[in-house]
């Protein structure tokens, strides 16, 4: 079975197996794939399953503090709830068998988090929470991230912030996502920015999880010549007030 | 997993005993870096106590699936800390060590060991590589590609082929 462009997903079970997979459109498409091709589904857990015993094999003592660590750690970490519930302001949505169970598939939706962090050579791990809420939230985000004119656009700025924009003409959209922005005082907040020759537009508040990461934003496109991010007073602000700490600028994509 | 999902402390300190080693020993062995290799499995490990109660075993092993997340999270790693730019020098650079002879060595202690290590062998060359270069290396398969000098299509039916005949040869249960 060959979709559009020559695009054979069986043949790529086996990298997705092994996480080999460094185009996350690509993997974007297969996970789309497993979602309706039981077949395939049922050989990606068996090989899945092979290449943990690969893993297996290689066993170490682990060094000996990390045990008492773990220990420690989760009694500080909340754990997740056992079904996905109702997102807030989401609405349920009925899922196939879903192959949620694969942190690959985690990472594939949250790909929806971060189609291009290829191009940075940072992949974000999200939670599975994140990417139901994604998923439930706007499907609109997959269409943006599955288009086959997907465009990347990244930028950083200091300490490991980046922030990334997948633009898809033909959907008239893009998705931002952006990770690694540090914590604000209460009284600030990241705002993201809609630029046009000018025109600039407020497209909404970023409010980064403890890990730095911002869950993705769809940004109407038209018009738009670049995308920025700046910090504001809590609340947000009608124009920019400082200068923007990452731009994307869109043109060139 | 199940009592693990409920919060049973005790419960996890048995999963703990059981996977530890395997997934400080897989992150070790694609990241090279112990002080890293630590960091990286405990994350997994709290991973796997924050999401226990989404681990659905109708869809593999608990093991499977523990071991998964920890590749994942190892090559995420190898990979943010390679910049685009170095990858490719990365790639180019790459010396021609065959991961499995190495991966065989540390371990043919165990029959399991000996077991994979004779599946491995049953392997034609460019599936065996193919799959060791990706699982034990992070590679993605553009990167094995490249360094195997072949082409993206033939490295990707190789990874799928080779993983396949392992399955058979090891019996996994599909």
């Amino acid at each position: 079975m060959t979709g559009a462009g020559g695009y054979d997903p069986h043949r790529l079970a086996g990298a997705y197996a092994l996480d080999a997979m460094d185009d996350d459109l690509e993997r974007l498409r297969f996970e789309e794939h497993l979602r309706t091709c039981d077949e395939c589904a049922q050989e990606v857990r068996g090989l899945t399953e092979t290449a943990a015993r690969l893993g297996q094999a290689v066993a170490a003592e682990p060094p000996p503090g990390m045990r008492a660590a773990v220990l420690a750690e989760i009694g500080q970490v909340r754990q997740l709830p056992p079904t996905v519930g109702v997102p807030p302001g989401g609405r349920r949505l009925s899922r196939r068998g879903g192959a949620a169970w694969w942190p690959r598939v985690t990472a594939g939706l949250a790909a929806a988090g971060v189609a291009a962090s290829v191009a940075l050579g940072a992949v974000a791990v999200r939670t599975q929470d994140e990417l139901e809420r994604v998923r439930a939230d706007d499907r609109g985000v997959v269409a943006v991230l599955a288009a086959p004119d997907a465009r990347t656009v990244s930028a950083t700025a200091g300490r490991g912030a980046t922030g990334t924009a997948v633009v898809s003409r033909s959907q008239g959209r893009l998705v931002f996502v952006s990770s690694g922005l540090a914590a604000l005082p209460p009284s600030q907040t990241y705002q993201l920015w809609r630029i046009a020759p000018g025109a600039i537009r407020s497209a909404g508040l970023l409010r980064p999880d403890d890990s730095g990461r911002v869950p993705p934003v769809i940004v109407d496109t038209a018009g738009v010549e670049q995308v920025g991010v700046t910090v504001e007073p809590a609340g947000g602000s009608a124009q920019p007030t400082t200068r923007p700490m990452l731009l994307l600028d869109l043109t060139s994509a | 997993m199940g009592r693990v999902a409920r919060g049973d402390h005790a419960a996890f300190e048995e999963v703990y005993d059981q996977v530890a080693g395997q997934v400080y020993g897989l992150v070790l062995r694609v990241l090279r870096n112990p002080a890293q290799s630590e960091e990286v499995a405990q994350d997994v490990l709290v991973e796997v106590w924050r999401s226990a109660a989404r681990y659905d075993p109708s869809k593999g092993s608990a093991r499977a699936w523990v071991m998964t997340v920890a590749h994942r999270r190892a090559v995420d790693r190898v990979r943010s800390a390679q910049a685009a730019a170095t990858r490719e020098e990365r790639v180019a650079r790459l010396d021609v060590r065959r991961p499995f002879d190495e991966v065989a060595d540390s371990v043919e202690r165990t029959l399991d060991v000996e077991r994979l290590r004779r599946c491995l062998n049953g392997l034609t060359e460019l599936q065996r590589e193919s799959v060791t270069f990706a699982y034990y290396e992070g590679y993605t398969y553009r990167e094995v590609a490249e360094l195997l000098k072949v082409p993206l299509a033939t490295v990707k039916t190789r990874m799928r082929d080779g993983l396949i005949r392992m399955r058979d040869c090891l019996g996994v249960e599909r």
